[in-house]
């Protein structure tokens, strides 16, 4: 047991010093290579240098694996070459550098294409050099434009970019030969209103290069870079850039690189130098449909993950989205994702790693979210689509996250839950419930509502026409007696039958002239008394009372009149002309 | 041997079948005993499924809603848990365990809210609403119409006390209308006006219904809000709410439970 132990101990030493030094080597494997020239704007027959500088750590360099050159000729084919080698903070880094020299042959904008060369057995590539080609009897008759002998200029990548997109912007000096730059200095407060601003890495010293501009020879370094990222849409101005430049001038000299930074002279004088201001079009970005936009614009690779998948009851479980690659890193947002209950979700954390190397921003940023299990079981975090603009395709690209899944076991040894049920006081009920559908109905749809609204209407109309009629039959006595004549006469007209039936016809016929004429007056308002039977039968006549009734009348009340002198009479006569009467009077009720 | 087979084989399909159909047809208790189970076992989720399956059936009762609010305050989702407390509170089995319940969870959240107080009318109408019930109201509205207006008639023909029953006709007639006027406004604000609890974290609470709009307050989880229904409609997917305090402001709706 004891050797055993002893052999895994070393073999573990062993493996981990190999991981170790692995680890470093992969680590210190970055090597960079860049081709640049002398000059990118040169006259036709004239020279210029081609430099491939590869820089990092490596063993074994191949020689250059050269294009053909279009418009430019090779000189030679072996190229100079110079090495250098530094060690900083134990870093150790190499630096090989070919230059070949071309010749310019005609006139044209030409392309160098790119370099091939192998590191280490790696191939890499140089990135294509863009350089043009002037005549030079055309450029001198041209000449005529009153530029300084030395400027500032503020040269961007792209002026019509989209909100968020990453623009380089270069601060380059022009100076004209036989001017020296000592130094510069920058004066503080360059203000890029409306951008998101990241000064680049510019560790590097400035290289002049030459160049013409409207055919006066210009030399051209690049004091500084930076990343600008425009963060809304619109004209935005860059505001002049101002630095401070110590210059003097000096004897021309062959070398080119030699006057940058050359030594103090006598004539030495410091001027301040700004850009001029630089207007750039921000595009908005185009309706995104598909996917959580981030508000990345750029190149980027998205990912997520969880861990632990397999975690205890109360164990902080942590989610991590990844977004790497190119851009306003910077600017990204959080996707939001939706939590399985029985989460608790606490504060998200965020962090970024930017590089500003290879003269654009890149990097990482990272989004923590930290989520703790109350109860365990199987949770799921569906599946989430993230979109991010990229400009140089010009659309939205759409990377779908796959869900998460983690499981969650009970904590053998938490006490904290167990006394937290414990002293809540409510236990659940666990017999029989009493169970309910619950409805929403309108309070107008009630039935009862209308009918408890319009019974008691009704029944205020019935008993307001009762209490006026009451009111009117005890004040008008004409409508009272009106209102009483039907009545009255069909109780006389009784009575004369049961008289008739008792023997007393003429006390009968009495009675019935008193019904006709008492009706008619009451009914006509007139007198109860004094009044002859021709008196009545005028009334009649004067309301326009049908013909037939008024003679029924008249025939009934000459009756009653001429009875005392008629021979005898039966009751079965009395009684025709009772019924008689009675139809007569009904008739007359609707019309009077 | 061979029709033994069988017949054992068909009570077995049988049984079968009717399992699954009693399985598919489970009654309300059934499922309630079933979650039940799954509580008493410490299966939370499990339990909750079950609970929540009920109240997607439109079959409620004040035990679901308690035990549907124990399981939360167990997971520790403790806005969940009050909302469903709240729920349980308005039914009288489960009023008093259900305020219980509540005063111990609102002790448990890590902020509380200011409260302003009610104005006495809207603690009237909260009154009206949880113990008599708009519907109630509007009953005894129309009862004492009718019975005023009896009374009003009756002075017409009645020669007895015709002050009393003039001046008693109309009062009562005018306090029917006033209660059938409560009722319809207990219904409006029934209708109009839902109280929510937030189930999130923290949220912002904004001046208008977007993400970006300037912040009026943080809510917390467990805060409580009037949510004006009307207001909300105009925009969906916010909630146009009255925080405790006094402020207004929207919400995202999925932030928040509406009772």
């Amino acid at each position: 047991m004891k050797k055993i132990g002893r052999f895994f101990c070393a073999t573990g030493f062993l493996v981990s010093l190999l991981a170790l030094f692995t680890c470093k080597a992969v680590g210190q494997s970055s090597v960079s290579v860049e081709a640049s020239v002398s000059e990118t704007t040169i006259y036709t027959g004239e020279r210029v240098n081609l430099s491939v500088k590869i820089s990092g750590d490596f063993n074994n360099v191949s020689r250059p694996e050269l294009p053909d050159f279009k418009g430019l000729r090779l000189l030679s084919n072996t190229p100079s070459t110079s090495r250098s080698y530094s060690f900083v903070n134990g870093q150790s880094s190499t630096s090989y550098t070919y230059t070949y020299s071309l010749i310019a042959q005609d006139k044209g904008s030409y392309t160098i294409p790119p370099v091939n060369i192998t590191i280490d057995g790696d191939d890499h590539k140089t990135e294509p050099i863009n350089i043009k080609v002037i005549d030079r009897n055309e450029s001198a008759n041209s000449s005529g434009s009153q530029k300084p002998d030395i400027f500032l200029r503020l040269e961007v990548s792209d002026k019509k970019p989209v909100t968020g997109q990453q623009i380089i912007s270069n601060v380059v000096l022009y100076f004209k030969d036989g001017l020296e730059v000592n130094s510069y200095q920058p004066v503080p407060g360059w203000k890029a209103e409306g951008f998101w601003k990241e000064e680049l890495d510019n560790a590097d010293r400035p290289q002049a290069s030459s160049t013409i501009i409207d055919g006066v020879r210009y030399r051209r370094a690049r004091l500084l870079q930076f990343s600008l990222f425009p963060t809304k849409q619109g004209k935005l101005e860059i505001s002049p850039y101002k630095s401070i430049v110590a210059v003097r001038s000096a004897r021309s000299s062959n070398d080119p690189f030699s006057t940058f930074f050359g030594g103090m002279g006598n004539n030495q004088r410091q001027v301040q130098l700004e850009t001029d201001p630089v207007t750039v079009n921000v595009q908005p970005l185009p309706a995104n449909h598909n996917g959580e936009y981030l508000g990345a614009v750029g190149d980027y690779h998205i990912s997520r993950e969880v861990s632990p998948q397999n975690a205890t009851v109360g164990e902080s479980i942590q989610i991590k989205t990844t977004v790497h690659g190119v851009g306003n890193v910077s600017l990204v947002t959080k996707p939001d994702y939706k939590m399985p209950n029985g989460l608790e979700v606490y504060e998200p954390q965020e962090s970024s790693d930017l590089n500003r190397k290879n003269h654009r921003i890149s990097g990482t940023k990272t989004f923590t979210d930290v989520v703790i299990a109350r109860s365990p079981g199987n949770y799921s975090i569906p599946g989430k689509k993230v979109s991010y603009f990229d400009p140089s395709k010009h659309k939205y690209i759409t990377t779908t996250l796959p869900p998460l899944h983690f499981d969650v076991k009970a904590n053998p040894n938490a006490t904290t839950a167990a006394s937290t049920s414990s002293s809540f006081p409510v236990q659940p009920i666990t017999g029989l419930a009493t169970w309910v559908t619950p409805t929403s109905t309108n309070l107008l749809s009630h039935w009862w509502l209308w009918a408890g609204i319009m019974f008691p209407l009704i029944l205020l109309g019935i008993a307001y026409w009762q209490k006026t009629y009451s009111e009117k039959m005890s004040t008008d006595q004409a409508f009272a007696r009106s209102q009483k004549a039907s009545a009255k006469a069909h109780e006389r007209l009784n009575k004369a039958v049961e008289l008739s039936e008792q023997g007393n016809i003429k006390q009968a016929y009495n009675m019935l002239q008193k019904a006709l004429t008492g009706f008619i007056s009451d009914r006509l308002t007139m007198p109860e008394a004094g009044l002859s039977n021709q008196e009545y039968v005028a009334a009649l006549e004067e309301h326009d009372i049908e013909k037939n009734l008024v003679k029924n009348v008249r025939m009934l009340l000459d009756k009653c009149a001429s009875i005392s002198y008629a021979p005898e009479t039966s009751h079965a006569y009395l009684k025709s002309h009772v019924g008689l009467a009675e139809s007569t009077l009904e008739k007359l009720k609707k019309v009077i | 041997m061979a029709i033994s087979f069988f017949k054992k084989t068909a009570l077995l399909i049988l049984i079968l079948c009717c399992s699954i159909g009693s399985g598919y047809a489970q009654s309300p208790q059934a499922t309630f005993d079933s979650a039940n189970d799954k509580l008493k076992a410490g299966q939370y989720q499990q339990a909750i499924a079950l609970y929540k399956n009920l109240e997607s059936q439109n079959t409620v009762s004040g035990a679901l809603f308690l035990n549907l609010g124990i399981c939360y305050q167990r997971i520790d989702s403790l806005g969940r848990a009050k909302y469903y407390f709240l729920k349980a509170s308005r039914f009288e089995e489960t009023q008093d365990q259900a305020k219980q319940a509540l005063n111990f969870v609102e002790g448990q959240f890590s902020r509380q809210s200011a409260v302003l107080p009610k104005l006495p009318w809207d603690i009237a109408t909260d009154w009206l609403r949880n113990n008599i019930g708009a519907t109630n109201l509007l009953l005894i509205g129309i009862i004492l119409l009718n019975l005023g207006i009896l009374v009003f008639i009756i002075r017409w023909f009645v020669s007895w006390y015709p002050n009393y029953l003039k001046y008693g006709g109309y009062a009562i007639t005018g306090l029917a209308i006033i209660v059938m006027c409560g009722s319809l406004y207990t219904r409006y604000v029934s209708t109009r006006y839902s109280t929510a609890v937030m189930v999130k974290k923290k949220i912002p609470v904004v001046e208008k219904p977007q993400k970006n709009s300037s912040l009026v307050s943080q809510a917390f989880e467990g805060y409580t809000f009037t949510v004006d229904n009307y207001k909300s409609k105009s925009h969906p997917g916010w909630a146009y709410v009255r925080m405790s305090n006094g402020l207004y402001g929207w919400i995202p709706n999925d932030e928040i439970m509406i009772l």
